[in-house]
């Protein structure tokens, strides 16, 4: 039984610069596995050691997620194998058009008994890929994972919700998102990095796979939302209890407060 | 044009996510309290940095010269002191056993100090012999099956928690150089003290201890090389030591220049963020031509050593330029934050300290002009 985790190549958010304006400027952010779903692949791991299952990675984007750099930096973190699914027609992928993508990778690879993700993605922080793509497998969905149990393809799933930590039970196969902090992402290590190029690395088009994509409409423009306008309130007086009985006025002057 | 390998942007990638969260958090501190952070140490281990330069089959990750320097540079960007750690570390310790050892030296100590288990320092300066290493004063008398050493040795980087040192002391009657051999001292050898580390401008962090030998008894096979061979290994090791320090210079002013950017576009003088002021902009512009200008010789430098093409002169280059040039990017990081980078509140003040060495250990700028200067009037 194979143990897949889909994972998202793109531009560091942390790298980009914010101008003072507001604009967000991702020149000279460089790609990278989303911290999201490196999450998702040390839990794989985890579970892939305990298990003795196949642990294979599997991503669709642009040219950029077949280059040799994001296929290690996957490799490096601990996969087995990756299978990328690389086409000019991802490049700007929606959520319906990935989750067909990697729906036609799961067909393709077969005999797999837990899907894992991040439970967000690293550039439009959409939530939706899950339950989409688990609609298109025809799979149960669970998100806000934070802890996985295999015993062949029966699951115990620890997942947060409102009310506090539900236990779950289940047979594969399962689409799972996994939280930001189910587990702590390991830095690859030297020799990981170094042994990441003498794994496999699969790259297939759509057309190898027979995927058309979905038309996922068109986006005419976009435009920031106003926020509120600043108040320009200023406070300048070292004392504490002088600087928030200034703020509390201040506040109230606004209507922010009841007077 | 030069560009790293994938695996070398990897490793990058890699030593900068574990120093941001593991070794940033510590830089003030340690810094502040004058302690080694001998808590990262099993840590840079787990990550397989002790044993960069070290062959597998001993335990180590057996790195290219150009990966070891993005990794000097890149634990330097965040913390000078885990930089020289790791670089005196290797460099010292570890090359020349694995150049200059035995097959018996190399199992005893290498698969110890490529999993952290044992940290390793060099010892070549003496009170009277700095940048005049020749004339060192230790010495080392042969007594059967063993060699007995006597003498003082200073600024031994990481001696305050080191186990295994490379030691240079005089063996035979030969003048000058020609006298001087190598050898492995461990640790808890009788005669064998360390003093009180040095308090210091900068890389407060790194310990700095006097070496004490009183009749130290070491086995005869603590020889490293052949007797007589002690200048050519420390000149040997220095080179590659050398281009260490200047990846350390780079990172120290990387680092620095990151502070000065984000602090030119967070601080309004004026009304307008400081970037936007041109003196700004030039010194912006200054510092980023003479960072990369550096980070290509260090580069050169390493890739020359990896191909097996003689480096000492591009080592000693790289080492020059990055040093002084890390102590200019880091005093223009200070003039672009005004008051605020002259005090302990704003990284830039601890460049501008720790960038101040690299100008001097391993060969101060003096030396390097004196080895590049006669190299062309041979």
């Amino acid at each position: 039984m194979r143990i897949v985790v889909a994972y998202q190549w793109a531009c560091d958010p942390q790298e980009a610069l914010v101008s003072s304006d507001g604009k967000i400027d991702f020149s000279r952010a460089k790609p990278t596995i989303s911290d999201y779903d490196a999450v998702a692949i040390e839990m794989g791991c985890h579970l892939a050691e305990a298990t003795g299952a196949e642990l294979i990675g599997i991503s669709a984007g642009g040219e950029a997620v077949a280059t040799a750099i994001a296929t290690k930096a996957a490799l490096a973190r601990g996969l087995h194998e990756v299978f990328v699914v690389s086409d000019p027609g991802l490049d700007s992928a929606g959520t319906l058009a990935t989750a067909v993508t990697l729906k036609a990778a799961i067909d393709n690879l077969g005999d797999v008994g837990l899907l894992l993700t991040g439970d967000s993605s690293l550039d439009s922080g959409s939530k939706t890929l899950v339950a989409v793509l688990a609609g298109l497998l025809g799979w149960p969905c669970v998100t806000d994972v934070m802890k996985v149990t295999m015993d062949g393809d029966s699951l115990t799933i620890e997942r947060t919700i409102p009310e506090g930590i539900q236990g779950l039970h289940l047979h594969g196969p399962v689409l799972v998102g996994v939280t930001s902090d189910a587990v702590k992402a390991k830095v690859p290590g030297m020799k990981d990095v170094l042994s990441a190029g003498k794994k496999p690395a699969r790259v297939v088009s759509l057309l190898d796979l027979g995927v058309r994509l979905p038309g996922e409409g068109e986006i005419l423009s976009v435009e920031k939302m106003a926020g509120p306008s600043r108040q320009q309130i200023r406070i300048n007086t070292e004392d504490p209890a002088q600087a928030a009985a200034e703020l509390v006025s201040a506040l109230r002057a606004a209507g922010a407060l009841d007077a | 044009m030069f560009g790293l390998t994938d695996e070398q942007e990897l490793i990058r990638s890699s030593v900068r996510e574990f120093s941001e969260a593991e070794v940033a958090p510590l830089a003030a501190e340690i810094d502040r309290d004058h302690r080694p952070p001998l808590e990262t140490i099993p840590k840079l281990a787990e990550l397989g940095l002790l044993g960069i330069l070290i062959p597998e089959q001993y335990g180590g990750t057996e790195m290219d010269s150009v990966s070891y320097c993005v990794v000097i540079e890149e634990l330097s960007r965040c913390c000078a002191t885990t930089g020289v750690m790791v670089e005196a570390h290797s460099s010292l310790c570890t090359w020349p056993i694995v150049h200059f050892g035995t097959e018996e030296h190399k199992q005893r100590y290498l698969p110890d100090l490529a999993s952290g288990v044992k940290m390793g320092a060099f010892g070549l300066t003496e009170p009277g012999a700095g940048s005049d290493a020749g004339a060192l004063a230790t010495t080392a008398r042969r007594d059967g099956d063993e060699f007995v050493l006597n003498g003082q040795k200073v600024f031994i980087t990481g001696g305050g928690y080191s186990e295994v040192f490379i030691v240079f002391a005089r063996s035979t009657e030969a003048p000058g150089t020609k006298g001087i051999s190598a050898f492995i001292v461990d640790r808890d050898t009788p005669g064998f003290t360390i003093g009180e580390g040095e308090r210091k401008l900068g890389i407060r962090g790194s310990s700095t201890p006097p070496l004490m030998f009183s009749d130290v008894r070491i086995p005869a096979t603590n020889l490293l090389g052949r007797e007589g061979q002690g200048f050519e290994i420390a000149m040997a090791t220095l080179d590659g030591g050398r281009t260490g320090i200047a990846a350390q210079a780079v990172g120290i002013a990387q680092g620095a220049f990151e502070a000065a950017i984000d602090y030119a576009q967070q601080r309004v003088q004026f009304g307008k963020p400081l970037a936007a002021l041109q003196a700004i902009q030039w010194m912006i512009a200054d510092m980023a031509t003479s960072i990369d200008a550096g980070r290509l010789l260090v580069y050169q430098a390493a890739d020359l050593e990896d191909r097996g093409i003689p480096h000492g002169i591009a080592a000693a280059q790289a080492k020059l330029f990055c040093g002084e040039m890390a102590s200019a990017v880091a005093g223009k990081a200070i003039q672009i934050h005004g008051g605020n980078g002259y005090t302990e509140a704003y990284p830039v003040e601890r460049a501008y300290r720790d960038a101040k060495i690299t100008e001097i250990y391993e060969g101060t700028s003096e030396i390097q002009r004196l080895v590049i200067g006669r190299s062309f009037l041979r």
